[in-house]
């Protein structure tokens, strides 16, 4: 019918953008019950703990080198900024309160979620996604081993217990990066950095940087083991490229999912 | 057989992936405490059954009981249960990347019963020997041959000593005397244990070996059911094709396409190499 196309048209957008919103309410409840039924296992499952301590080695032991590089460049780079705008107003002696509350507060969480997304979150989702597609997620759930408590409940615990962690050494090496470029290199005073540093840090600082990376501990984990878990209902890719789309897409969602959540943290938190 | 092992009842049961239907109405009993085996061309849906009976695909019509249970309408728990009395070889092995040998055997033990490690540790030995890969305990799986990783499948599903035990092509790509071994080693475990075994094959040797009852599936439906005499002497015609190992008849040669050209080919191999002959 001719009438019919103008109609068509003026509505496949709104056709289009429904399908959108549908799609991700859909995707972002199925990510919460997945979220549920990772914490409900944690309590259910036998020998959880022995399974903890393997995840934590490799999600935080392993990670320790790569957190404090990344910690002590940082450290560095905001100190060497921050000290050059400072001297602009002769106020060099604030770096040291400049340097901790923006690693405490935003880059410490931010960046080690980042960090950990892409060295452990991306390896959770490829190890999942193989064992997805090589049948041996179906074997464990015909041995009476729930997937969830084995694979997924485990990696959420270490997750919880290495992020915060893992930031707090982030935090304490960012520190010591920034005396060692605005002090040691550049000249600033050693005294008055670690006074700004203690002064200026209160505890509401340092525990809205340990919620923010609690928040982002599950943020990440579940994202990337839900994205591994599913692998074989992806459209995009079957078989081994469905798991590298799935790690990409991991990757991409916990990253974005990392900074919309510290905004709506910090809104929050810091009011 | 009068023994208390249950029995597989399928019905009415329409298998197939995403609303597509694969194969239709099967309807058969699988006898408790015998040899069953599942036969059909590839690609004709063997292995769906399976992952239908044990509920790994949603099956799109129909029930199946094992025992008095119909495990589509089962509780959880008490699936969970019904889980552990049953052992599955899948057809690639399905063992654990991550755990080597040994502790893809002892898992379902660890997770399940309150043996010490030096009791679990004597079991997995025992069932690792009966499918001979007691050598092999701290290899990996990707560290096995094909036929090595499918009888490390089979140890690992006799591991509980299930009830019932449900093989995926178990001697595909082993030798022919492997298979024989583990054609024996079956039949051993049903007459000792009183297992209802289910095998999926296309290996009619095996089939002859071990089968006391024969489903055999094609064409979208159920082509057989009944024991393995009455089976053998059929005179359906693409049972018949089936059994004697025989081709479609044709008039006329299948391969109707030219020689590929060697003009065509990219690189100019002819230059390099000259004829492949003998001098
Ligand atoms: N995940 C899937 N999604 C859609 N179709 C599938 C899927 N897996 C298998 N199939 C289709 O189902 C049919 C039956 O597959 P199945 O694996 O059950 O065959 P089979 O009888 O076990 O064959 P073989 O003897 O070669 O193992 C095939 O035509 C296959 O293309
Ligand atoms: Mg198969």
């Amino acid at each position: 019918m001719p009438q019919s196309v103008p109609e068509k048209t003026i509505m496949q957008p709104f056709a289009f953008l429904g399908k959108v919103s549908l799609n991700i309410l859909g995707e972002a409840g199925a990510i919460c019950i997945f979220l549920f039924e990772a914490i409900l296992h944690v309590f259910s499952s036998l020998g959880i703990f022995t399974k903890t301590i393997k995840e934590l080695y490799f999600i935080g032991v392993r990670s320790i080198t790569v957190i404090s590089l990344i910690g002590l460049f940082t450290g560095m780079v905001v100190g060497l900024q921050t000290y050059y705008a400072l001297s602009k107003f002769g106020s060099e002696g604030f770096l040291g309160a400049a340097v901790a509350l923006s690693l405490v507060r935003e880059l410490g969480p931010v960046l080690t979620a980042i960090m950990l997304t892409g060295r452990a979150g991306s390896s959770m989702t490829a190890e999942i996604g193989v064992m997805r597609i090589s049948e041996q997620i179906d074997a464990l759930e015909l041995m009476d081993i729930n997937p969830m408590s084995y694979l997924v409940s485990p990696k959420l615990l270490a997750s919880l217990i290495s992020f915060p962690i893992l930031t707090a050494l982030f935090d304490l090496i960012g520190i010591a990066g920034g005396y060692l470029s605005g002090v040691a290199l550049l000249g600033g005073n050693s005294g008055v950095y670690f006074h700004r540093v203690c002064t200026s840090l209160s505890w509401e600082d340092i525990s809205a940087g340990f919620t923010k990376s609690i928040v982002f501990a599950v943020v990440v984990c579940i994202v990337c083991c839900f994205q591994g878990y599913f692998t074989h209902f992806r459209k995009d890719g079957k078989g081994a490229e469905g798991v590298s789309q799935a790690t990409t897409t991991a990757v991409v969602m916990s990253c974005v999912m990392v900074l919309v959540t510290d905004y709506i943290l910090t809104s929050l938190l810091f009011q | 057989m009068t023994s208390s092992a249950p029995d597989i009842r399928i019905e009415n049961l329409t298998i197939g992936y995403g609303g597509k239907p694969i194969i239709e109405d099967i309807n058969a009993t699988l006898p408790g405490g015998g040899v069953s085996v599942i036969l059909g061309g590839s690609g004709c849906g063997k292995s769906t059954l399976l992952k239908n009976i044990l509920k790994l695909n949603p099956a799109m019509g129909g029930s199946v009981y094992l025992g008095k249970h119909n495990i589509f309408t089962l509780k959880k728990k008490a699936f969970s249960c019904l889980k552990q009395r049953i052992g599955v070889l899948f057809q690639d092995g399905a063992l654990l990347g991550a755990l080597n040998l040994f502790d893809n055997v002892a898992l379902p033990l660890r997770e399940h019963t309150k043996l010490k490690p030096a009791e679990i540790a004597e079991v997995v030995k025992a069932k690792l020997s009966l499918v001979g890969l007691e050598k092999f305990v701290d290899y990996f799986p990707n560290e096995l041959s094909g036929g090595m990783r499918k009888r490390a499948g089979l140890a690992r599903a006799m591991v509980m000593d299930p009830d019932i035990l449900f093989c995926d092509e178990p001697t595909s790509g082993l030798d022919p005397i492997n298979s024989a071994e583990l054609d024996e080693l079956l039949l051993e475990l049903k007459k000792r244990f009183e297992m209802t075994i289910v095998v999926v094959s296309h290996d009619l040797a095996s089939m002859q070996a071990i089968a006391d009852y024969v489903l055999v599936l094609g064409k979208g439906k159920t082509l057989f059911n009944g024991s393995k005499e009455s089976l053998m002497a059929t005179d359906d015609v693409y049972l018949r094709q089936f059994l004697d190992r025989k081709g479609e008849k044709r008039e006329s040669s299948r391969i109707t396409m030219p020689h590929l050209d060697p003009s065509v080919m990219r690189m100019d191999c002819n230059k390099l190499l000259g004829d492949l002959d003998n001098n």
